[in-house]
């Protein structure tokens, strides 16, 4: 068995239009190693080929160029999606459908035999946390948190070992989302592998620990979520800093921030810091804090995304 | 066989939903209950002796040529509205498929594309074939509980209209998958449907047309296409139990259903969603 859940290969599509015959580029030579039971977010700004590359995932849309394997066997073969649990972003799930029939078709299709399905069926969606009036009650009639939470439940129907989510929580409100959250970490506990396709980068910061950003349809950085974030600089924090030091601290400074009686300062050698801890000490200040700087993981997205740096603080 | 089931299902499901299968059904019904109420008129009004005749469960010639030309109407308005009826219902139960944010949950899920499409191809079939034969098995037994006229013509007959449907169903399934468009669907089908019966008088083209290349392609299209008219002749005869003078106008449609749907199959395969 593969190393890797999700593992690409030079995967590329363009698209061209129909009379003009102008191509598109939206998946450009991407390879990328998903590990077995790894918790993976696909960052990148709007029409950057998240969608599509998850397509190609799926076999929906056939790459140009490439392939794309899950767990080592390339997924136009239709044996090869069994282990994949799917919730599309835009879904359309079929409104004259029940949750219950909704549930017992897509496992039906997913190869469960009906006992299977009848005790699977009221587990998952109490597990996703609707109710049993949600059970029989047309989809038409549910609302977009119900329908994220019942297109989780059928992606899990089939107890799949691979979960590819796109925008699982949208429309879900702040309650459902730490709700998605710990049933994706239960679920990550039992080595699930989940593919993270989302917008909200605190979701994907506070649940992937590896991400990959694409950026015009090319794989623009990839690596896991601590290393990403690890800032290149040290902060200090100090309390009650007196007006003459702060002005020769701050001068040193690569940023700062003030406030509250509290001087945050962010330096770029330890041994900058270390002088600035000496000055505090010297004039008798308190030290709040210390430590290497971290970036936010929008940050980094940013960063990747605008090609430029953030400023931390306003350094006057 | 369980995901076919499934599909199948979905498929009645979706026609129940969209009061396409409880329209036909309530179309069939009032034609029947019709129907039984025309023939209660004849009754009244008929020869003393075809009512003798029933008691004696004897029909004559007459009450059983009768019954053999109803049963022809009917198939004839099943075979014509019936048909643009249920291409017009269907065209939108096969684009449905397609839709995005449904197409790509059900091709990621462990089934075939030929799988998923004939799947629904053949549940969209059932649905109105379950109709067709409710209303021919429908109005045969209350032909034969009344008249006492029992032949297997009628019943029959609802195996052609089944047949020319899923041809057409064909058609409706590969333009869907070309153009996702239910309205290109319902144009194309209604078009046959018109088209074809003028192909059908062949030979008075061919004395009209002065030029030769025009008549090839008459001929070229006549036996291209499905010959919706050709086969209605054909229904029309077995109902009056008259001799069928060809079955090719049947086998050459078989044909173009055939290869129109593997068309639409080999077209469903490559397309990306």
């Amino acid at each position: 068995m593969s190393a890797y859940a999700i593992e690409t290969d030079g995967l590329t599509k363009v698209f061209r239009t129909r009379f003009s015959g102008r191509e598109l580029r939206a998946v450009d030579n991407i390879s990328l190693r998903v590990p077995v039971g790894s918790t993976y977010g696909l960052l990148g700004p709007n029409g950057a080929g998240k969608t599509t590359f998850v397509k190609m995932l799926l076999s929906c849309t056939h790459p140009t160029a490439g392939r794309a394997m899950v767990f080592g066997h390339d997924t136009r073969g239709a044996e090869a999606r069994r282990p994949i649990g799917y919730l599309p972003e835009n879904h359309r799930f079929p409104t004259y459908m029940t949750g219950w029939d909704m549930l017992d078709f897509y496992g039906a299709l997913s190869g469960m035999d009906t006992a299977v399905r009848r005790k699977r069926i009221p587990e998952l969606l109490n597990l996703v946390g609707l109710d049993e009036r949600a059970h029989n009650l047309r989809l038409g009639k549910y609302s977009k948190g119900m329908l994220q939470r019942v297109g989780l439940a059928q992606a899990l129907i089939h107890s799949p070992k691979l979960l590819v989510l796109d925008e699982p929580s949208d429309g879900v409100d702040p309650v459902g989302r730490k709700h998605i959250r710990d049933v994706l970490h239960s679920l990550e506990q039992q080595g699930v592998t989940i593919f993270l396709n989302s917008h909200l980068l605190a979701e994907v910061e506070l649940f992937c620990r590896e991400v990959a950003i694409i950026q015009k349809g090319k794989l623009a950085l990839s690596g896991s979520v601590e290393d990403l974030t690890q800032g290149s600089g040290y902060r200090v924090e100090g309390l009650h800093v007196p007006e003459k030091i702060e002005t020769e601290l701050r001068a040193r400074a690569r940023s700062f921030a003030a406030n509250n009686g509290s001087l945050q300062l962010l330096y770029g050698t330890r041994e900058e810091a270390n002088q600035a801890v000496d000055l505090l000490r010297a004039a008798g200040c308190e030290i709040e804090s210390l430590g290497r700087s971290r970036s936010t993981l929008e940050e980094v997205f940013m960063k990747t995304v605008e090609g430029e740096p953030q400023a931390q603080g306003a350094k006057a | 066989m369980k995901t076919t089931f499934a599909i199948i299902v979905d498929t009645f499901r979706e026609a129940f939903a969209r009061r396409i299968f409880w329209g036909f059904f309530a179309c069939c019904t009032l034609l029947m209950l019709f129907l039984m109420f025309i023939m209660r008129v004849d009754v009244v009004q008929g020869a003393i002796a075809t009512v003798t005749i029933f008691g004696r469960n004897a029909p004559s010639t007459d009450v059983q040529r009768l019954v053999h030309q109803a049963q022809g109407v009917i198939a004839m308005i099943m075979y014509f509205a019936g048909m643009a009826l249920s291409c017009f219902a269907s065209a939108g139960l096969v684009s449905a498929v397609f839709e995005q944010g449904r197409v790509e949950l059900l091709l990621s899920k462990p089934v075939s594309r030929t799988h998923l499409l004939l799947g629904r191809y053949a549940g969209n079939v059932l649905v109105v074939a379950t109709n067709i034969v409710y209303l021919v098995f429908g109005s045969w037994i209350i032909f034969g509980l009344k008249t006492g006229v029992w032949g297997a013509g009628f019943p029959l007959s609802s195996l052609c209209t089944i047949f020319i449907f899923g041809v057409l169903l064909a058609l409706i399934v590969l333009i869907g998958v070309l153009w996702d468009s239910a309205a290109i669907a319902i144009m194309a089908s209604f078009a046959i449907m018109i088209v074809t019966p003028i192909l059908a008088q062949k030979s008075t083209l061919e004395r009209l047309l002065s030029s030769e290349w025009s008549r090839d392609v008459v001929r070229v299209l006549y036996y291209a296409l499905p010959k919706t008219s050709d086969v209605s002749i054909i229904i029309w005869n077995l109902i009056l139990h008259q001799p069928v003078a060809s079955w090719m106008p049947v086998w050459s449609t078989a044909i173009f259903g055939a290869v129109v749907l593997a068309l639409g199959l080999w077209r469903f395969e490559r397309r990306s969603f």
